[in-house]
């Protein structure tokens, strides 16, 4: 853990990538589930229309 | 294996493909050095003037780039609104011009952000910032437009003409004014006299990374754009 910490304090550009990683994969999570949020919401107007 | 279900499969790899690219490109994009002389494959060329700053080019030049094709795909539907009267094609429009507007606006600041760096100011009126501000104002009022009208066939009937209208300027705004005129921007008439700009030569691996962000940026744009779609699409189903 101690050389990890001393790497990214001797190479700072990597913790740019780190975050920019980071916040990549918190957007894509979120738009996958707001997805999968729309196609329920459709799935069951859909439901409600043919009842 | 049934249509249904393999569209359904399709529908998912592609989203963890741009997964897998985006994270490729920004991983590349940021850590990969740029070197004097590249020999190995990860190696970028060193841009006299701009150092790591050439870096910007991958995600700067995605977002204008996006946001050109989100304009242009905005005013398809809107024709194609014209010529069929169907509301969905104004969702359609109307969502790919809030995407071009968004990208066009992150364009705009990330641009700046970079002119500070390479030409010491953040804004300097130069001849393509001067071009997207007109955009940023041209496509604006789009929607300031849309917001004044409330019924909806008629907003969507104006809005599809405005928008018609307003891609005629992009062409001019993007790929001809900032070339014709002098000035700081990369691809200025001048390029080669003036300040610390760049004949941007980028080797070939840059390049490669350059058209996967490019690729992958234009994903992001299409899975943005369906969400967009099919939110606006469930808002006309339970409003009207």
């Amino acid at each position: 853990m101690d050389g990890l910490y001393h790497f990214f304090e001797n190479n700072s550009i990597y913790v740019v990538l780190t975050i920019s990683l980071i916040v990549w994969f918190g957007i894509f999570f979120y738009l996958k589930k707001l997805d999968k949020r729309l196609e329920k919401l459709n799935n069951s107007i859909k439901e409600v229309s043919n009842e | 294996m049934p249509i249904k279900s393999f569209s359904k499969l399709w529908s998912s790899i592609w989203k963890y493909f741009l997964f897998i690219l985006m994270s490729f490109v920004i991983f590349a994009g940021i850590s990969f050095p740029i070197v004097d002389v590249p020999k190995n494959w990860y190696e970028f060329p060193n841009i006299p003037g701009l150092g790591e700053n050439a870096k910007i080019i991958f995600f700067h030049v995605s977002t204008a780039w996006i946001s050109v094709i989100a304009f242009l795909m905005s005013t398809i539907f809107s024709i194609k609104f014209l010529r069929k009267k169907d509301l969905d094609d104004d969702v359609k429009a109307v969502t790919s011009a809030e995407l071009g507007l968004v990208f066009c606006i992150l364009a705009t600041v990330t641009g700046a952000v970079w002119a500070k760096f390479a030409w010491g100011e953040f804004w300097s009126w130069d001849p393509r910032q001067s071009s997207i501000f007109a955009l940023l104002l041209i496509y604006g009022a789009l929607f300031a437009l849309r917001s004044a009208i409330e019924n909806d066939e008629k907003r969507a009937q104006l809005s599809s003409v405005y928008s018609i209208i307003a891609f005629v300027t992009v062409p001019f705004f993007v790929f001809i004014m900032p070339r014709i005129m002098k000035g700081l921007h990369p691809g200025s008439a001048d390029d080669s006299t003036s300040g610390p700009v760049v004949n941007f030569k980028m080797n070939s691996n840059m390049y490669l990374i350059f058209m996967l962000t490019l690729v992958a940026f234009t994903l992001l744009y299409i899975w943005l754009w369906q969400l967009g779609v099919k939110s606006g699409k469930l808002k006309n189903k339970v409003l009207l």
